[in-house]
């Protein structure tokens, strides 16, 4: 029974933030109703039985992407004219974007039929003694290594782009050499003078 | 407990009942514990100053920090014009609430975690990570300079830190096996010729736990790297603009990290609720008491870092994080799951 | 198997704390109400600025190597997130999965490197 509330609060919390997040004029709102919509859904994997999962979401989405998110559209002077000035420009592509969202959530409501929300069914069975993520770890690192290891190669170019669009050198800096500073000696830098009376002192 | 409301109230009922006074057991005297730690923190930084500390309120000062929470819940609530007044309000709410909820899987004994759950570790870890949005969303509502630039200064260095915490967490796991809290601390009892209780005391994750413990201080936004609040550049850094309780809900909240943080580093390296030594007559010490020593001890070694170290430029905390924390926690990886496969796991294979 | 049990009380503990901290928000406000503390003037609410009246907007353009930082720890963060199953499950996967895990790594090094020597790490 409390699992039955559970997933309707968490479903009916998830798709209000989610509309909320398109609603939200201000988009730091949106994005705070976006990471109210991740939590919700990570409620609703714990509710599954995807506990690992939850937790990824929580950690990744939550606490990695969404901040990417909050930092972009914090710090980005968002100018809200030439936002409604491109609504034109990109219409068609979004009219597009939307038909295919629309007939996916047809599929979904159709699929309604198939039976009433029973969360403990499942497509596959999974092992009852195992927590899932070794359930994860012992498929992931054999029979999908080749995925797990392209998967790594993604990470790769994404850093790597990353980079390559981001960073600009930045010349007239003059960062500390922590290196350098450890290995210099009192040698390197004191000298002793027996300096003789009126003469200047050399440099 | 359970059980016996149970009997008495019915079943869904009285579970219910039970694990929300279980929860107020932990909440309370949670918050107890960190208004002593912030008169501790003070008696301290006082002591190491030569100086007295709180002294005049209750014996000792001992009821300084009541006396303090009084006076900031009588204050006024002063909502800057130009700031987003929802957010504003939200920020305090967010820091506080996340910094209690991360205790709930804390074993302090055998099987007395509020919730037992597979991936305790991951949980913590997720509820650490979420410790950011305070303070962004306090820098960012406020509308003003200094808590905005702290807000930034923040982010970027609380995700500095998460990495290498993400990677030294994983030689804890490698070691222990689990992700489950109450595992952890059990895979620590007799680690040493099966006499000394916990991880630190392994050679080879060691220097994990000393990571960890920098690694935390940094998470938490303590000194040495206090930036955030760094008074002689940022004011009170994401602060500035509060006041009366809201002000002091971030107080509470970064007590209560350090706490739950100190807790983290008794629990995943000294063997948690374990006594030190694998030795029959300690058991008869309640766990809760050595984990509560273990917390102490590590509150007291913040607070002398806090005392004693000069604070950090942000060039050299970027430094520090990314480029010998991240590359040496990899490496332990490396390291640790290298030495299991030759010796635990993959000696027959 | 996962245990829902568990979950319930931090479902509990999430709410019980969202309560107590925003009371602590909201009754103060409340008390302040009553007490005649509650006095605000347009001085008192304008946002800090070293006695100045405000002379430009606080919510500034950023320097890009933060989001650079952002992109870098989505990065690590992922790497870590496949490395938490993989600690658990070394057990059963042995040195196929050990030496699948230190091929991962190895590419990841080797993404590190090239930031190492961009300079990207770098804070000038």
């Amino acid at each position: 029974m409390i699992q039955t509330i559970a997933f309707y609060l968490f479903a009916t919390l998830l798709i209000a933030s989610g509309a909320l997040t398109i609603l939200a004029r201000n988009p730091v709102h949106s994005v705070l109703w976006l990471i109210l919509a991740f939590f919700n859904a990570a409620g609703l994997m714990v509710l599954v039985g995807a506990e690992f999962i939850a937790m990824l979401l929580v950690i990744v989405y939550v606490g990695a992407v969404a901040v990417l998110f909050l930092f972009v559209v914090m710090m980005l002077d968002i100018d809200f004219a030439e936002l409604r000035a491109g609504l034109a420009r990109y219409l068609p592509f979004g009219m597009v974007l939307a038909l295919v969202l629309l007939c996916e959530m047809v599929f979904a409501v159709g699929a309604w039929r198939a039976g009433g929300v029973d969360l403990g069914h499942r497509l596959g069975a999974t092992p009852a003694d195992v927590p899932n993520i070794e359930a994860i770890g012992t498929l992931l690192y054999t029979r999908y290594l080749y995925i797990f290891e392209g998967a790594g190669l993604v990470l790769l170019v994404a850093m790597i782009g990353a980079i390559v669009l981001t960073h600009r050198a930045r010349s007239g800096v003059r960062p500390q050499n922590v290196a350098a500073q450890n290995r210099r000696r009192p040698e390197d830098a004191i000298r002793k003078v027996n300096q003789p009376v009126g003469q200047g002192v050399e440099l | 407990m359970t059980a016996f409301f149970q009997t008495h109230l019915g079943y869904g009922f009285g579970w219910f009942l039970a694990t929300l006074i279980l929860i107020l057991i932990i909440a309370l005297p949670l918050m107890l514990a960190v208004a002593m730690a912030i008169y501790a923190d003070r008696k301290i930084w006082a002591a190491m100053a030569l100086r007295r500390g709180p002294n005049v309120v209750g014996p000792f000062g001992l009821l300084q920090s009541f006396a303090d929470g009084l006076k900031v819940f009588l204050q006024e609530t002063i909502i800057p014009s130009s700031a987003n007044r929802g957010l504003f309000l939200l920020a305090p709410i967010i820091t506080f609430t996340i910094a209690l909820i991360g205790w709930a899987v804390i074993p302090f004994g055998p099987d007395m975690a509020l919730a037992d759950i597979n991936v305790g570790l991951l949980y913590t870890l997720a509820a650490s990570s979420l410790g950011v949005y305070g303070v962004i969303l306090a820098g960012w509502a406020s509308n003003s300079k200094y808590p905005f630039y702290s807000a930034i200064r923040a982010a970027a260095q609380m995700v500095s830190y998460e990495v290498s915490i993400g990677f030294i967490l994983i030689s804890v796991v490698l070691w222990a096996g689990s992700f489950n809290l109450g595992t952890i601390v059990l895979a620590q009892k007799g680690e040493i010729f099966g006499i000394i209780n916990g991880f630190g005391f392994n050679p080879l994750l060691f220097p994990m736990a000393v990571m960890f413990l920098i690694s935390a201080m940094a998470e938490t936004a303590r000194a040495p790297f206090d930036l955030t609040e760094a008074e002689s550049e940022l004011v009170a850094g994401y602060q500035t603009e509060y006041s009366s309780m809201a002000f002091a809900l971030f107080w509470l909240g970064e007590y209560g990290n350090v706490l739950l943080m100190c807790a983290l580093n008794a629990t995943l390296f000294w063997g948690g609720w374990l006594p030190p030594i694998d030795w029959a007559p300690l058991y008869y010490v309640p766990g809760i008491i050595w984990l509560f020593i273990k917390i102490s001890a590590f509150f007291f070694v913040f607070s002398w870092v806090k005392a004693t170290v000069p604070r950090y430029r942000y060039d050299q905390l970027m430094r520090l994080g990314w480029k010998i924390f991240l590359p040496v926690s990899l490496f332990w990886v490396f390291l640790v799951s290298g030495f299991l496969m030759l010796t635990r796991y993959g000696a027959g294979a | 198997m996962v245990d829902l049990s568990q979950y319930l009380p931090i479902l509990l503990f999430l709410g019980v704390a969202i309560v107590l901290s925003t009371a602590f928000v909201v009754l103060p406000m409340v008390a302040a109400q009553f007490t005649g503390a509650n006095k605000p003037n347009p001085d008192k609410l304008a946002e800090y600025e070293c006695g100045f009246p405000a002379f430009e907007d606080s919510r500034a353009q950023f320097d890009v190597r933060f989001y650079l930082v952002a992109i870098l720890f989505i990065i690590f963060d992922l790497e870590a997130a496949f490395l938490y199953p993989w600690a658990v499950s070394l057990k059963e996967i042995g040195w196929t999965g050990w030496l699948a895990m230190m091929t991962f790594l190895a590419e990841l090094v080797l993404g590190f490197v090239y930031a190492w020597k961009k300079g990207a790490l770098e804070w000038e």
